[in-house]
């Protein structure tokens, strides 16, 4: 029996072990509505992620056009031309930063490859914020400051940039793009130092099967059509 | 001046490099040893600490000592400073610790109305400032950049785990720019150069990577640990850029042709054909999937999906 996996459904189950002290309940929830693909809104987070990804295509793009504000109808006297000022959103500074960087690439492009771990099928898929020219960026929004945060690693244990660089062979390299709205922080991966793909979904599968109701679910829920 | 990518030749390429470890382990010595002659390497002597290191092992530097931020700025634009090859910030958390004083003293939004350091707009005055500063000091004045940073382990998820010390964001910043960070560390009395990111923050590139052994140093050895470093990476560099440079053009190529190539694809017909030559194409690096995605942008512009059993683009609606 072939089943889909992908990065989402491992970090959402391996974040039920590394979340914050008394998030385990939320973790743990968050990962079976994950398990049983149910569609949920998503949180403030989420949604200021995808604001900021949003912003970053734009300026990368070439769409995104700041609100004017004219002030009041006066007008410069020597010109004569109506006076006023381009106001930017919040973030803008970091999302400028980001899109410099993803310019010309192509966005949200579908990556997939069979594994197979221990016998077993899967599919491993999903979408890369932004693919150019070997590299394969992922972009990152933190809510929180830069000032209050110790980021050096925090990917490293993510199985991300394993499946999307396994699904893309011809990319050499992985780049989380992570901005606070703000400044940058990068942190790349290559193959080389990233952790074969086929150990995240041993992890997985050997836990699920120590929870058959769950694998029930995945087994159904999962499973390649056909 | 624009050039191709084979004309570069990365002979003055500059980097920056994040030295770090527990006190006394040599940083600083390490940190002064580019350059073949007086003054190639600058210090920038922010905590005081030079006089711990040997004369002998600072032959090619000069030492910038400097009470506020103004006097380094201004020493900044001494004849010895635009001649030095690499600059170093001993320490970078002290940089921060002098941008904040003069934060407090030059920008009274910086304060609260009791006098007291106002973080929410201080730090962020600070943040800009040192952007600016390492900025200045590595594109506009091309130099390569060294930061020395005090480090800490911590403990975290009952592992021992390395932390840069140093207030605010640019501890999380400064890696953008790096090219090289390493711990410098004893291993039986040994000290090693560590690059190798596996559980400290660490970074290699250009072919330097994992833990290089730091020559002893007496009177008779050159601090030179630095230098061959930098030689070597632009060594590398030079027969990367050689090995890549094909693919570049060549991706670049096939990307254009492809993006001209879409522009005219009006139909199911004409996707197909289009189709059909990016599959006959010789790809390099990541253009396959670049050109596939391309295609199939238009092609849901022009409501044509992609037939997963006929494998053609078909109008909307006739897909299977």
């Amino acid at each position: 029996m072939k089943t889909k996996i992908t990065k989402t459904l491992l970090d959402s189950w391996a974040y039920t072990f590394d979340c914050y002290e008394g998030g385990e309940e939320d973790a743990m929830n968050d990962f079976i509505l994950t398990l049983k693909r149910e569609q949920t809104p998503p949180s403030e987070a989420q949604q200021a992620g995808l604001d900021f990804e949003h912003l970053v295509m734009e300026i990368a793009e070439g769409r995104f056009v700041p609100e004017w504000v004219d002030q009041g109808g006066r007008c410069e006297p020597n010109s004569g031309e109506p006076m006023g000022y381009n106001k930017y959103p919040k973030n803008y500074a970091g999302a400028k930063k980001v899109a410099e960087i993803v310019r010309g690439g192509q966005w949200q492009m579908h990556v997939s490859t069979d594994v197979v771990v221990d016998g077993r099928e899967f599919w491993l898929h999903g979408f890369c914020d932004v693919v150019k020219a070997g590299v394969i960026y992922d972009i990152k929004f933190k809510t929180k400051s830069f000032s209050s945060l110790d980021l050096w690693g925090s990917y490293r244990n993510s199985s991300q940039h394993s499946a999307y660089l396994r699904c893309l062979p011809e990319a050499y390299e992985f780049v989380y793009l992570v901005s606070d709205g703000e400044d940058l922080y990068t942190e790349a991966y290559t193959p080389m130092t990233s952790r074969p793909i086929e150990e995240y979904i041993r992890n997985f599968m050997n836990w699920l099967k120590t929870e058959p109701d769950l694998m029930k679910i995945y087994e159904e829920r999962w499973a390649v059509d056909g | 001046m624009i050039q191709h990518g084979y004309e570069m030749d990365f002979s003055k390429q500059t980097f920056g490099v994040i030295l770090y470890g527990a006190p006394g382990v040599g940083k600083t010595t390490l940190a002064m040893s580019d350059g073949n002659n007086g003054g190639d390497t600058l210090l920038i002597d922010l905590e005081h600490g030079i006089g711990r290191t040997n004369p002998l092992h600072r032959m090619n530097c000069n030492i910038l000592s400097a009470g506020t931020y103004e006097e380094v700025l201004k020493d900044l634009e001494t004849p010895e400073a635009k001649a030095a090859k690499t600059i170093v910030i001993d320490t970078a958390g002290s940089l921060v610790d002098y941008l904040k004083d003069w934060v407090m003293r030059t920008r009274p939004e910086s304060k609260t109305k009791r006098g007291e350091w106002y973080p929410l707009k201080g730090a962020a005055i600070v943040n800009q400032e040192i952007a600016r500063f390492v900025n200045r000091i590595k594109n506009v004045m091309g130099k390569n950049v060294v930061y020395i940073f005090h480090a800490e382990e911590q403990e975290k998820d009952g592992e021992l785990v390395w932390r840069l010390r140093c207030e605010g964001k640019f501890k999380n910043t400064v890696w953008t720019g790096i090219d090289f960070g390493c711990l410098i560390d004893m291993h039986g009395g040994k000290r090693i150069a560590d690059f190798d990111p596996n559980d400290k923050p660490a970074k290699g590139c250009h072919g330097i990577e994992g833990k290089i052994e730091i020559p002893k140093l007496d009177e008779t050895t050159k601090n030179d640990f630095l230098q061959k470093l930098f030689e070597t990476a632009r060594k590398n560099m030079q027969a990367e850029n050689a090995a890549v440079t094909e693919r570049i053009n060549t991706y670049n190529k096939i990307i254009q042709s492809v993006k001209e190539m879409v522009e005219g694809v009006g139909d199911a017909d004409s996707a197909n054909a289009c189709m059909a030559v990016i599959g006959e194409m010789e790809h390099a690096l990541t253009s396959k999937k670049e050109c596939g995605k391309i295609l199939n942008d238009k092609c849901k512009t022009l409501g044509l999906r992609f037939d997963h059993q006929t494998r053609a683009y078909v109008p909307d609606g006739d897909a299977k």
